[in-house]
């Protein structure tokens, strides 16, 4: 599918209340009514409005023209002529101004949120290899309506999981490095956009969120991550991704309160064609400035441990229902060795005579 | 309403899509979601913990004993964002509480409303992940 003429035109101008009254400024990308591209471009950015089947089939179709992802971020580079480093003073713009706690906008865990949990991949077009996958996770839900979590020994979601999962966020924009956080086992993704390029294959190796890069094109960042870890979107009956996943996507600030990111995910052992998706996360009411991140420590109740039953299902092992602080660890040698340096210790045996 | 056990209730009720993701650490399967306990103890202890907290509560039995039971929510950060504070449940509080139970009969449940007898508030985990 071409991409429709009319999504080249954009606008810089970006709505901000205050007061409840929109204010014009320059810096976000608006969808003009009917905007037009040129067919070998990239499309511009496009709202998620009422057409969005049929827009989103087009982002579908643009990721489509591309047998790589590396590519498809070449092709995207170009088109923006390389792109243009950010400053300081552009940071208190709107368009860059990321700040605030956010959670994800719709509260479906499926990767493609536009579906309900318990939708299938529908909008995944799946190898062999990968319809097998997902068959046998419905035959085993079917048998044993049960499951098994990997993140469940608190090991990270990993990319591209990280775009599922329903916890707190905050994302911070910087001219040479973006983050991207996720509550969650303190989670950061950090994207470079001081003009490095991805680390040398000889040193490369695979990591929870792999290694980022990325360009502004206006107020448009766009990403590219190679160097993944296999694992699943995430529960129920969606795919599972290969080591060999890459990821191209494109952030916006659509609006004061929303942050977008189109996804398009190149898998060549799951995906005939790249899985293209809109993430979208919504900037929660903080009046009182009290909701804020904390350190997730992962293993600090022993009552959230999980195990992984005969059947591929999960359970609790025994509770211990103690106390906190000794629940850390029932173990007298770790409790010993966790207490401050300095604790006095127990009063000596007298000796005997 | 003592500190005594008032009632225990297994009740079927019939199984509703969840409108929020439930205990996102771990699947929750080990919960039987076709069924529903009703408890009224007093708290023992609130573990206000990542990446699930656990609402603590002496149950008083018939037979006079006591159990631990233990409700199972979302962490600190969801709690918060439902209005679950780490002091609405010191120990001592009596609570009635509401929970999916273990199909496997050990005392737990999964958290699904809990009702402080002092005020009658009402505290439901899942408001944590609503958006506003």
């Amino acid at each position: 599918m071409r991409i429709a003429p009319s999504l080249a035109v954009s606008f810089l101008v970006v709505g901000v209340f205050i007061g409840g009254h929109a204010v014009v400024r320059p810096g976000l990308h608006a969808q003009s009514a009917s905007p037009s591209v040129n067919p070998a471009a990239p499309p511009a950015w496009v709202n998620q409005e009422s057409n969005w089947a049929a827009n989103k089939e087009k982002l579908q179709a643009f990721g489509d023209r591309f047998a790589t992802s590396e590519a498809m971020y070449e092709a995207l580079k170009q088109q923006a002529r390389g792109g243009k480093p950010l400053t300081w003073s552009q940071m208190a713009q709107p368009a860059y101004d990321w700040s605030g706690v956010y959670s994800r906008s719709k509260l479906s865990l499926h990767f493609d949120s536009d579906l309900p949990n318990t939708s299938g991949p529908v909008s995944a077009r799946l190898t062999p290899a990968g319809q097998a996958i997902v068959k046998a996770k419905a035959d085993q839900l079917a048998r044993t309506g049960g499951e098994y979590d990997p993140i469940s020994d608190c090991r990270p979601p990993g990319v591209p999981r990280w775009f599922t999962e329903p916890f707190l966020h905050e994302f911070i924009v910087t001219p040479n490095q973006t983050w991207l956080i996720n509550e969650m086992v303190n989670d950061v993704r950090r994207v470079y956009t001081d003009g490095r390029t991805h680390t040398p294959e000889d040193d490369a190796y695979p990591s929870w969120n792999g290694d980022t890069v990325g360009f502004w094109d206006g107020d448009v960042l766009v990403t590219h991550t190679t160097h993944l870890m296999k694992g699943q979107y995430q529960r129920g009956v969606q795919p599972n991704y290969s080591e060999k996943t890459t990821v191209v996507e494109r952030w916006h600030k659509v609006n004061p309160k929303t942050l977008q990111a189109d996804v398009w995910v190149f898998d060549p052992i799951n995906l005939v064609k790249p899985w293209y998706t809109r993430q979208s996360w919504t900037q929660l009411t903080n009046d009182d400035k009290q909701l804020r991140i904390r350190y997730w420590d992962c293993r600090e109740n022993s009552n959230n441990n999980i195990v992984v039953r005969e059947d591929g299902t999960s359970q609790f092992p025994d509770f211990t229902f103690v106390p906190n602080d000794a629940a850390v660890s029932n173990d007298p040698a770790v409790k010993k060795a966790q207490e401050p340096r300095g604790t006095p210790a127990p009063a000596a045996r007298p000796a005997q005579r | 309403m003592g500190q005594s056990l008032l009632k225990t209730s297994m009740i079927a009720i019939v199984l509703t899509a969840a409108a929020v993701p439930a205990l996102a650490h771990h699947s929750g399967t080990m919960f039987d979601d076709k069924k529903e306990v009703t408890l009224t103890g007093v708290v023992k202890e609130f573990q206000y913990s990542d990446p699930h907290s656990w609402l603590l509560v002496d149950v008083k039995g018939e037979d006079g004993k006591v159990t631990t039971w233990g409700f199972e929510a979302e962490g600190p950060s969801s709690l918060t964002r439902a209005g679950i504070r780490f002091k609405d449940f010191m120990p001592g509080t009596v609570i009635t509480i509401t929970g999916h139970p273990m199909k496997d009969g050990r005392p737990a449940a999964t958290w699904m409303k809990a009702t402080r007898e002092s005020d009658k508030k009402e505290f439901v985990p899942a408001a944590g992940f609503v958006i506003r």
